[in-house]
């Protein structure tokens, strides 16, 4: 029975912070995954999640290494890895093999026995060529789950017509760019463009759903006892999160454009230029209005525009007197003045406001270390690592980061001997035939 | 295997048969009260694969969702924006302020495996129906307190959040957009459908290990913390070189050359990484020697940012003369990824996407036809699906307190009479199409 008297956010602390992660059990340690993606960061954050969560996850790589360790900024390598895969090696046993030869196919469909989910993001037909696909494994492993990665799926009429995946392309197909970035005309003609995320994010919501349909596969089978195919396009994992594009062309025959930094729907949800940089503000439905109204000192503007359709038919105008108002004030500023009307309950409404932050000031706010959410991890290959932490605080099953990534073919010897009794000497052999 | 892969997966998949197979999630059952986006799509995605979704509003306003449309105008009195993240759920509507009405909530709890809320911290414990309350009732329960900076911390007191706010704190948009032009948002609300997504798999893994323990738990789920995820090389770039993550326009620093590129007729995305993509790009612009160049030859000299920016160039001042078409094609023969910069009409015209049910198309019984888009991971064996469009407030109250709760229709119109159970208010966002018949 837990004490009425301690506040809730105390006790929600005591319940998942994440610094007493390590004493507690894992999720998912009853699950083996092998990930032999090549080149996709989709794949990668799906088997990044699961090892998160406590899955034991080795990550297959040509004897060369996964090309997605080349994939860096500006070519920056850290101990022979790009910064990237430095992020998504978390907790992942690394072995070599070459799938390109008899040998190496025969080891995988042999490790593919003692596995519960098997990722991968091969041309779609190309592991089935090769007699390693779902339809061949299944036969010999029922309950085996299987997610495979590709742009356009495993099939469909583009299907047999593929094209790597890659982030950009991902974005572009879920519709997210078009509606992104300043409108052609408000500003030079080069950046008034459909806008990318500066993030994969297409191949992080694709990502993100590859583990959510493993863990679905998972609950399905704890009933069932059987396996099954997914099939997981990033375009389409993220075309999910695209709002009511589609269904606002389907009633009204309406495509959504470019708003730079206004919404559609609701006004105001916009950013400003303060004083010193910007900042985010929200006051939209009626009664916020009023309350961000009278924060302004305008409380006229609020009777005035009263309804959300005055509002967003005069949206850059009220943008305009908003930003009148913010060129006063430093972000900083704003938000105390907002804190200030919503905890001491001087009016009417709720209003959100928030500093633009770049990273760097992201990474200097005590509230994300408190958290968790960044964490210095100490590498035993890699030496001292700043990486985001798992998102999740959990009671009885928290997340973790044990470590951050390891060498090309590093776990080898550990697999393959504990997998299939394989010993260094065979493994010798192995090596020297370009099988490892 | 005699049969071809594609034929095969095309039978696999089959997106006319969905309905002939299992779910998932099947006799899970889900109890949300939530508004907006976050704690609505939390909710929503569990109920594609299955599970049973109960959405308590507040009667009889509703979600705040509800009257977010596009130009603020409703379509059938529904608003657009409510749809997507409100499928196949059981709407009621309850007034928790009541204690009849936190005793009715507690009944729906003590019947469901996870609940879902996305009230600011402490607001649920506050009223008594939080995770110390009810877990008391229903230890087995999986609790999912969705917000925008968590249970506990500085910024989780007092702290309103949206989506925008979790991509303003998180970092998101400095990296996003030109440099040296105004920040801009993302076009979709991207903070709450991410951390959406990262909260629902969150609670499959309770569920795992529950089956596995019978154990419910606690689950705080901040959507800026989920975008401070996503957001890949940011954070270890700082740790190793000390500097600061700059926004870089439409390019790709990481794969070059990854971008999106204006031609005669629209934008496209065209990214050739690899070495022998890059080739096959190299060849479909008819200059098979720009691959040879040092300059450009291997990835890692390609990434150089003297070279990539000279070779950006040269890609730009290429696609400006060719069309979408061209070079989707010229991608599909030489082996590189090219694809369009989609638009809404060019989703919902898509014969590939519609065979796939990626984008899906059904009857409602309240609202006739519908294009939505559908489930995202397509499943062999227990394919996501989509029964029923989003509902007025209180549109299956009786189902509800019969069905479930086993209420007597005497004691619904007692509660009706008090205040605590209700329906839609009279206006558009909560209210039916003014043709329905109302149940």
């Amino acid at each position: 029975m837990s004490d009425p008297a301690v506040p809730w956010s105390e006790h929600a602390k005591a319940l998942t912070d994440p610094s007493g992660a390590s004493a507690k059990p894992e999720a998912l340690s009853d699950l083996r995954v092998l990930d032999c993606s090549q080149g996709n960061f989709a794949a990668l954050f799906c088997s990044s999640i699961l090892a998160e969560f406590g899955a034991e996850v080795i990550r297959l790589e040509p004897p060369d290494g996964d090309v997605a360790r080349l994939f860096s900024p500006r070519g920056i390598l850290h101990r022979g890895t790009g910064l990237p895969y430095l992020v998504e090696g978390r907790n992942k046993r690394h072995i070599t093999l070459n799938l390109g030869t008899a040998q190496g196919r025969d080891l995988f469909t042999r490790l593919a026995r003692h596995m519960d989910v098997i990722i991968e993001s091969a041309k779609p037909g190309e592991m089935d060529a090769r007699g390693i696909g779902y339809r061949q494994l299944t036969e010999i492993h029922p309950r085996l789950i299987y997610v495979a990665f590709s742009t356009r799926g495993q099939f469909g009429p583009r299907a047999s017509h593929p094209i790597p995946d890659y982030d950009i392309t991902g974005q572009a197909l879920s519709g997210v760019p078009y509606t992104t970035g300043e409108p052609g005309g408000e500003g030079p003609a080069e950046s008034s463009v459909p806008t990318r995320q500066g993030n994969w994010i297409a191949w992080y919501a694709g990502g993100g759903w590859g583990a959510f349909a493993v863990m679905a596969a998972s609950v399905w089978r704890w009933a069932s006892g059987r396996g099954q195919f997914i099939d997981c396009a990033p375009p389409e994992g993220e075309m999910r999160l695209a709002d009511y594009d589609v269904q606002w062309y389907h009633t009204s025959q309406r495509v959504r454009e470019r708003v730079g930094a206004l919404n559609i729907c609701v006004f105001p949800y916009t950013l400003v230029k303060t004083k010193d940089s910007y900042s985010f503000i929200a006051g939209f439905s009626d009664i916020n209005w009023k309350g961000l109204t009278n924060i302004i000192g305008h409380p006229d503007l609020g009777e005035r525009y009263a309804t959300t359709k005055d509002r967003i038919r005069n949206a850059k105008a009220l943008h305009a007197e908003l930003e009148k108002w913010a060129a006063n004030f430093t972000s900083q500023e704003i938000l105390e003045k907002v804190q200030d009307y919503m905890v001491h309950k001087r009016g009417p409404g709720t209003v959100a406001t928030a500093r633009l932050n770049r990273p760097v000031d992201t990474l200097q706010e005590s509230h994300w270390w408190e958290r968790g959410v960044f964490q210095r991890v100490e590498d035993p290959d890699y030496g001292e690592l700043l990486l985001q932490a798992p998102p999740w605080k959990m009671s009885r099953t928290p997340p973790r980061i044990k470590w951050a990534c390891r060498p090309v073919g590093a776990d080898n010897e550990d697999v393959y001997l504990r997998y299939l009794g394989l010993g260094k000497e065979r493994l010798r052999a192995l090596e020297a035939e370009e099988v490892l | 295997m005699t049969e071809s892969y594609f034929d095969w997966t095309s039978h696999a998949f089959d997106h006319t048969l969905i309905f002939d197979k299992p779910e998932a999630l099947r006799g899970v059952r889900v109890l949300e009260m939530t508004t907006l986006v976050l704690g609505p799509t939390t909710a929503d995605f569990l109920g594609e694969f299955g599970a049973e979704v109960i959405k308590v509003e507040l009667s009889p306003g509703g979600d705040t969702m509800r009257y977010v449309t596009p130009e603020a105008t409703f379509w059938r009195n529904a608003s657009l924006g409510f749809f997507p993240e409100n499928h196949s759920k059981y709407h009621i509507g309850i007034d928790l302020h009541t204690e009849a009405g936190k005793d009715l909530f507690k009944q729906l709890a003590a019947r469901s495996d996870i609940l879902v809320e996305n009230c600011r911290a402490g607001t649920f414990d506050r009223w008594g129906i939080g995770y110390r309350q009810l877990s008391e009732i229903n230890p087995k329960l999986i609790y999912v307190a969705d917000s925008g900076f968590g249970q506990w911390g500085p910024f989780s007191q007092g702290r309103a959040s949206y989506d925008a706010v979790a991509q303003t704190v998180s970092g998101m948009i400095g990296i996003t957009g030109f440099p040296d032009r105004p920040p801009i948002l993302c076009g979709i609300f991207i903070g709450d459908w991410f951390g959406g997504l990262m909260a629902a798999t969150a609670a499959l893994v309770a569920l795992h290990h529950r089956n596995k323990t019978g154990e419910g738990q606690f689950i705080d789920l901040a959507q800026s913390e989920s975008l401070i995820r996503s957001l890949d090389w940011t954070w270890v770039h700082h740790g190793l070189t000390g500097k600061d993550r700059e926004a870089v326009g439409n390019q790709d620093e990481a794969l070059v050359p990854a971008g999106l590129f204006a031609c005669r007729d629209g934008f496209v995305a065209l990214a050739a990484p690899r070495d022998e993509e890059f080739r096959g790009f190299c060849t479909a612009i008819g200059d098979p020697d720009l691959a040879r160049d040092p300059r450009f030859a291997t990835l890692p000299a390609r990434q150089e940012p003297a070279h990539a920016e000279v070779l950006l160039q040269r890609i730009s001042s290429w696609a400006a003369t060719k069309a979408v078409v061209e070079i989707e094609a010229l991608g599909e023969r030489h082996g590189f990824a090219a694809a369009r910069v989609a638009n809404a009409e060019d989703r919902y015209k898509d014969e590939h996407l519609r065979a796939r049910a990626a984008v899906w198309e059904y009857e409602d019984p309240l609202y006739g036809p519908l294009v939505e888009q559908g489930p995202a991971p397509k499943m062999s064996a227990t394919p996501g699906r989509i029964r029923w469009s989003a509902k007025p407030v209180g549109w299956h109250n009786m189902e509800i307190l019969v069905r479930l709760l086993g209420l007597s229709p005497a004691r619904i119109q007692e509660l009706e009479a008090q205040g605590v159970v209700g329906k839609w208010a009279d206006r558009p966002g909560p209210k039916p199409p003014d043709d329905s018949r109302p149940q």
